[in-house]
């Protein structure tokens, strides 16, 4: 094909296929080729959308289906054609799914506790991140390198793998000397309290943050922060004050990540919370798996539960948008 | 205000010697210039003196507090960087009240200082724009008046007009000038603009290699300077060097001579070789020079390339036969050329002889090993013997 001359593809333009030369046209029409690449963004578009939506869309479904039509239900759908279909659609309205939620199970405390430990988790890891940022980003000093490595490898490290010992550690149990059976000390009991949670998550979370920090800290011009230190800030206060606004975007990012992340957390607080009570800190997934009982399910408000607890992400993310978008243009001020 | 004192400060990176046993003092109210090539270590002296580096030896005084250990914050400076360096993310009113925000001062206290600065550098009307809405002049001024709303006892500028185009640096060089008139404030100023630092600063530090060559007025540094790097990096263009040998008659070059009494200067015996620096000014064309009181001998030459300026016309001198003509910046350093400057009314023609004569009252005489200025200026074996020695060992 590429050999063809061009006189000779004009003179058989005709005799083409019409896939060929809806190819030929793409590829020598500029118009063409833009309509393609818009229609393929569309695609792209509507299928992430799709996935991402669907979801939802199904639970809102289950969240307005009376329970015992999930179980027994019939989800098939008249289509024109093609006739009976199985798609989810509301088979009732019982928006009372979302009032029974709180009513059945404290569920606002499950929340609660999610966010507490999210705001707490997220504050501890931006702090920490940003000094260890500042350090990676912004000074040289022999060691950096290996330090750096050494924070990658331990974010590569199984939560699994401190699940163990750390569950030991936080029982609370006196510490004693092997094979002498000698008492040293009994750390205090941390199970079923926010440090047995907040302190791991910290630790699993650090270093996404100290990442992402690090590189945005390291853009910051060095003027910048020697006119904050001459104007009569110290190092840290070059940071908190200059270098972080200046980092917005990659501070809101971290945020982001680091809230999302512990307020969808199960594996470490399912274990550090001995039992599924909200007084013991369990967290808004422990909140949802509380409408299962050994006999029942009720997955209509397990689903009403999910989308309660995901309207204060929506919040969340709607505002930070906002910020990052502000923080981007802040950021486009730089000389 | 306070005077500034370096004693020995030294400047040590893994292998490089940035700044190396640095003296200085620096008068109360006085305008300093540190003035040098890139790379010569006169930003990381001010530097350590605005505490963002700490020095490896030596000891810094403000007043009379040893600065030394101290943060940059408590040590009374205020610095105007290269970049700018304004806080992107503040106004302008932010970013010149930054300093008095941080200590605390009368929210009354800080309206009217930063009212004041702003009055000073012209930037009324302007305190609510952000820095990314305004000019590079008008940036500039801001910084200044970041620096100055603190009232600081000392002033460091770093090189704050590199960034600005010709026009308005040659303008902000005056607005500098007449905001050191008012404020009267000890100033340390970093340029490799020898242009600037000759028009602007009481005295001039040439610092070259980390080394202090020179310090002292700007006439001095040009009209006596402690050795031959200094005169050849004050002056523009710069200044003629050509080797020779001292005989009992005077100096004598490849191509020329100039006679002088050699007994009649101190550290200069027959026999030495030196390296002989005049400036293009000083060379006259013999028809022209019936004024001068100590002509040299005439000396035969070609013109080769000229340089009319408009106020003056740059005339390169080819003193052989030689026909190079490179003209790079080894040119004024080779013995068989020379750059004369005539008056622009001169009628000169390229590749024409002529016969010009030097003004052996401005002949300048260096070491060639160590490159220490011998003498200023040589006086004729009958005339009284010359007294301009004084700059020898001001380092």
């Amino acid at each position: 094909m590429a050999t063809t001359s061009e006189s000779a593809s004009q003179s058989t333009d005709d005799d083409l296929g019409p896939l060929e030369r809806w190819t030929r046209g793409v590829v020598t029409d500029p118009d063409r080729r833009s309509r393609l690449y818009r229609a393929l963004f569309y695609v792209v578009t509507v299928f992430f959308l799709v996935t991402t939506l669907f979801p939802f869309y199904w639970l809102l479904v289950l969240a307005l289906t009376p329970n015992g039509l999930i179980t027994g239900g019939d989800w098939s759908v008249p289509v024109p054609v093609l006739g009976e279909v199985l798609f989810p659609t509301p088979r009732g309205f019982n928006v009372a799914a979302f009032v029974e939620v709180f009513q059945q199970v404290p569920f606002h405390l499950y929340v609660f506790n999610s966010f507490v430990l999210a705001t707490t988790t997220t504050i501890i890891v931006l702090v920490l991140a940003s000094l260890a940022g500042y350090v990676f980003g912004r000074l040289e000093f022999p060691g950096r390198g290996v330090l750096m490595l050494a924070v990658l490898a331990i974010s590569y490290f199984p939560p699994a793998a401190f699940l163990i010992p750390l569950f030991d550690a936080f029982l609370g149990n006196p510490i004693t000397v092997p094979f002498l059976g000698l008492e040293l000390f009994s750390p205090p009991r941390l199970v079923n309290t926010p440090a047995s949670m907040i302190m791991p998550f910290s630790a699993l979370f650090m270093p996404l943050s100290i990442f992402i920090l690090t590189t945005f800290y390291a853009q910051i011009p060095d003027g910048l922060e020697d006119a904050a230190r001459v104007e009569g800030t110290t190092r840290l206060g070059a940071l908190f004050r200059v270098i972080m606004p200046l980092s917005a975007p990659g501070v809101a990012t971290a945020a982001v990540l680091t809230f999302i992340s512990v307020y969808n957390e199960y594996f470490f607080s399912s274990i550090m919370s001995l039992q599924n009570e909200p007084q013991q800190w369990s967290p808004l997934v422990g909140g949802i798996l509380s409408y299962q009982t050994q006999y029942t399910t009720d997955y209509n408000l397990m689903a009403a539960a999910s989308i309660v607890g995901v309207l204060p992400m929506l919040i969340l993310v709607v505002v930070a948008q906002e910020k990052i978008v502000s923080g981007l243009t802040a950021g486009a001020l730089k000389e | 205000m306070a005077r500034v004192t370096l004693d020995n400060v030294t400047k040590r990176y893994e292998d490089v010697v940035a700044v190396d046993d640095m003296n200085l003092e620096i008068e109360d109210g006085e305008f300093v210039c540190l003035v040098g090539p890139s790379g010569c270590g006169k930003s990381t002296t001010m530097e350590t003196i605005a505490g963002l580096t700490k020095p490896s030896e030596g000891t810094i005084h403000i007043g009379d507090t040893d600065v030394t250990s101290l943060p940059p914050k408590d040590r009374g400076v205020a610095m105007v960087f290269q970049n700018i360096a304004l806080f992107p993310h503040m106004d302008v009113y932010d970013n010149i009240s930054f300093g008095l925000r941080l200590r605390k001062y009368d929210q009354e206290v800080i309206d009217r200082r930063v009212e004041q600065a702003a009055d000073i550098v012209q930037l009324e009307g302007m305190l609510d724009r952000m820095p990314d809405e305004m000019s590079g002049g008008q940036r500039q001024r801001v910084a200044i008046a970041r620096a100055i709303v603190r009232e600081p006892d000392v002033f460091l500028m770093d090189e704050p007009l590199a960034n600005l185009d010709a026009k308005l640096r040659v303008h902000m060089r005056t607005e500098l000038q007449r905001l050191h008139k008012e404020l009267e404030t000890t100033i340390i100023y970093v340029t490799h603009d020898q242009a600037e630092a000759m028009t602007m600063s009481d005295r001039i530090a040439v610092i070259n290699d980390g080394e202090l060559q020179q310090i002292d007025p700007p006439l001095t540094c040009y009209n006596e300077p402690a050795n031959r790097f200094v005169a050849g990096f004050i002056g523009s263009p710069s200044m003629n060097f050509v080797e020779g040998e001292v005989t009992a008659d005077g100096l004598q070059t490849d191509n020329f001579d100039v006679e002088f009494d050699p007994t009649a200067v101190a550290d200069v015996a027959v026999g030495d070789a030196v390296t002989m620096g005049i400036r293009p000014e000083d060379i006259h064309l013999v028809d022209r020079a019936e004024t001068l009181s100590s002509a040299s001998a005439v000396v035969d030459a070609t013109t080769d390339v000229l340089e009319p300026m408009g106020s003056e016309i740059f005339v390169y001198l080819r003193l052989d036969d030689s026909s190079s003509r490179t003209m790079d910046d080894e040119v004024t350093a080779a013995s068989n050329q020379l750059l004369m400057s005539v008056d622009p009314d001169t009628a000169i023609d390229e590749d024409e002889p002529v016969d010009v004569v030097l003004d052996r009252s401005k002949v300048h005489l260096f070491d060639v090993e160590t490159g220490e200025a011998i003498c200023h200026g040589l006086e004729a074996r009958e005339a009284s013997p010359l007294a301009e020695t004084e700059t020898e060992g001001q380092r």
